[in-house]
């Protein structure tokens, strides 16, 4: 970029050189009390409106669109401007640094930290569609999903973690998006590189269980459990009859140290 | 070890000029020496390693190779980071650069092309320190050393030999002086968690008087085994230790931890009669034995500052402390044993571990608005008092999401739930039967431990 134009500088532009572009969404009450306030304190706006070159002696708002309507409301003929390059990604930051747009992430490879504050800050709006989910229910059974190929958000509603279709899905689409077919790759990359891990240290790393079985076990409302806990308060007789109960071989000789080895595998 | 080239390191230290710049430090004393000696040549390092898919990039990363795998063209799984400063940037621990060179550190370890690290050192030449992360946690492996001709030869030997034998486990100690936290609900839970997730976890019931971990596993309680061990410098902890296991009969598939159950001889004997047979540190050393067994291990302690919790902080590289949001002694008794109880603890230790893990709210269902408005304004009111009293900042331990920035005061809450605390009378870890509660401390797992 030359040093001939002006962007990255603050101007003080006349105000019918500048299209508000969309505009703010502000209620009157908030445009009025603020221009009432900057005309009683002293009528500069210090916080610049952020606008883009469209063409000589023009410029459009990108960015703090309410400085714009103040200025309009308190009859400002020229008001402070910061000009930014009109790049789309410029663009875009620009509304997301002014509070304006909601910033997303992608779901397909969010931690599960992102996935929690994204749900937390969602549940938390006033008036959110989504009162009454419980964070840490549905923390864990979005992040545990196979979301690396989920095409389309709506997956999130078959998990049971009290997200439905229609309002409640929808107020998910402002913060999530989803990159399936880059992600898929993505998380190829990842597996090889634990199992590389596992490779390549000399520690001894215990097998993870793949995500399938935690998903089975998610799923499974009544879990059989039998537990064989104390092993070693066992008797020898009744820790064979647990080595026959599971169809082990070759514990018929066995010591009792031997019988909890074997029984701890 | 070949003696000239440590004099190679000490004759570059010894050549800095004072007020050597990033770039002189790099190039006569970290290139030339220092990398050499931690043991990586110039095919496992790589500068400016990018630690996510933004422009971030810390100073080294560094992997020793094994067989065809060859850190400087793949670039994968590193090892080691380091962080590097000129002598103009003050190091001293304490410092503002300090602070914000430690928290630069923290955030490359935590980055997603840093998942394999496992150790950080931040340097400037005057002063060097060594971090080792666990998964998410980070906490410091020696103090912030001062560099002088005398010792630099033997921190970086310290150095290297602790990075070429990393310890698999993270010793966790779960303590408040408070009783009725749920600390041993949260130890039996967190342990059946993390085996869930594949991880080998020992739990050790330090708190004998109550048994109540044990108990909670249905357990028998032994007579003095551990008391043996304790007093005895030549038994070993892999005689006592028990093994729990938990089989899910539809997936064909078993789940085991293993436990040291607490003793009754060690709760008949008083405190004082306990330190005359054993040292604060005995629990420590024996622990240490086993610390390339496990990826966890975790130490139910009691509520007091007496012998049994005293030792389990002693043994501990962390601490996880539970506390109730309805229950301002709780949130106090955290405050003493985070400023006043561990700094006690590194001192004896001449280390500077155990150290506090951001406290969290453990059961009730739901907090409600009017309760969170007067514990976030106890809160406020602890950490204003701690800090004109004590000279002591408690903030980033009760609101670990608070920056000079941001004034965000979440705490994590562990909601409770009803079969987690009748899970007790079944002897089984709430976790291993019921999914909600599943959910539940795999959030808890995943906040503080697993990344």
């Amino acid at each position: 970029m030359s040093n001939l134009d002006d962007i990255g500088n603050l101007m003080h532009l006349p105000m019918d050189e500048i299209h508000p572009g969309e505009g703010t969404d502000a209620s009157n009450y908030i445009i009025t009390a603020t221009a009432k306030t900057l005309s009683n304190l002293g009528g500069r706006n210090w916080v610049p409106l952020i606008v883009k070159e469209v063409g000589e002696d023009e410029y459009e708002v990108i960015g703090n669109s309410l400085i714009y309507a103040v200025a309009e409301a308190a009859g400002l003929e020229k008001v402070w401007c910061i000009i930014a390059d009109a790049s789309q990604n410029t663009i875009e930051l620009t509304k997301i640094l002014s509070g304006e747009v909601i910033p997303k992430i992608n779901l397909s490879t969010a931690t599960r930290d992102e996935i929690k504050s994204a749900l937390e800050y969602l549940i938390e709006k006033p008036l959110s569609s989504l009162k009454g989910v419980n964070l840490s229910v549905a923390t864990i059974r979005i992040f545990e999903a196979p979301r690396e190929s989920w095409k389309t958000l709506g997956e999130i509603t078959k998990l049971k973690c009290g997200i439905s279709k229609g309002k409640k899905l929808d107020a998910l689409k402002e913060v999530f998006y989803l990159t399936p077919n880059t992600n898929l790759k993505e998380s190829n990359t990842k597996k090889a590189t634990s199992k590389e891990t596992i490779q390549i240290s000399t520690q001894k790393i215990s097998e993870e269980p793949t995500q399938e079985t935690i998903e089975k076990m998610t799923q499974e409302s009544t879990l059989e459990i039998q537990i064989t806990e104390n092993l070693k308060n066992m008797t020898s007789k009744e820790l064979k009859a647990l080595a026959r109960k599971k169809g082990l071989s070759g514990y018929s000789k066995k010591k009792k140290s031997e019988l909890v080895a074997m029984l701890s595998k | 070890m070949n003696t000239q080239t440590l004099t190679r390191v000490k004759q570059h230290w010894l050549d800095l000029p004072d007020g050597a710049s990033e770039a002189q430090v790099n190039d006569m004393f970290i290139v030339s020496s220092v990398l050499d000696e931690l043991g990586f040549s110039l095919k496992e390092r790589i500068p400016h390693y990018k630690t996510d898919t933004g422009g971030n990039a810390v100073d080294y990363a560094l992997r020793r190779n094994q067989g065809g795998n060859e850190f400087v063209l793949n670039g994968s799984n590193p090892h080691v980071l380091l962080e590097l400063k000129g002598r103009d940037i003050n190091l001293t621990k304490g410092s503002a650069q300090y602070k914000s060179t430690v928290k630069q550190l923290k955030r490359y370890l935590l980055a997603p092309n840093c998942q394999t690290v496992q150790w950080g050192i931040i340097t400037n030449s005057d002063h060097i320190q060594l971090f080792r992360k666990h998964g998410k946690v980070i906490f410091p492996a020696t103090d912030c050393l001062q560099i002088t001709e005398d010792n630099l030869e033997d921190i970086i030997r310290d150095f290297k030999s602790r990075i070429e034998n990393t310890p698999t486990a993270l010793k966790v100690a779960i303590y408040n002086n408070k009783g009725g936290v749920g600390k041993t609900t949260t130890t039996v839970n967190l342990a059946a968690i993390l085996a869930l997730k594949g991880k080998k976890v020992l739990v050790v019931d330090f708190d004998p008087s109550q048994q109540d971990l044990t108990k909670s596993l249905d357990i028998k309680p032994s007579e003095k085994d551990f008391y043996s061990c304790l007093v005895n410098k030549n038994s070993e902890l892999k005689d006592i230790i028990h093994p729990y296991a938990i089989n899910y009969k539809k997936l064909n598939k078993r789940f085991t931890f293993d436990v040291i159950p607490a003793d009754k001889k060690l709760a008949d004997c008083g405190d004082d009669e306990l330190r005359q047979e054993i040292k604060l540190y005995r629990l420590n050393k024996l622990l240490k034995t086993l610390e390339y067994n496990y990826d966890y291990i975790l130490i139910d302690s009691p509520p007091n500052w007496r012998f049994f919790s005293q030792s389990a902080m002693y043994a501990s590289d962390v601490v996880l402390i539970p506390a109730k949001h309805n229950n301002i002694y709780s949130l106090e008794n955290a405050a003493i044993a985070i400023q006043k109880f561990l700094p006690q603890i590194q001192e004896n230790k001449k280390g500077c571990t155990p150290i506090a893990l951001p406290i969290f709210f453990n059961g009730e269902n739901k907090i409600s608005d009017a309760h969170k408005i007067t514990m976030t304004s106890a809160i406020d009111d602890l950490i204003k008092k701690f800090t004109k009293n004590e000279k002591f900042d408690l903030t980033p331990y009760f609101y670990p999401l608070s920056t000079k920035g941001s004034k965000n005061k979440e705490i994590f809450h562990l909601p409770g739930y009803a079969s987690i605390s009748n899970a007790a009378f079944a002897y089984i870890p709430a976790v291993f039967k019921d999914k909600i509660a599943r959910t539940y401390y795999l959030n808890l797992a995943m906040e503080y431990f697993l990344q």
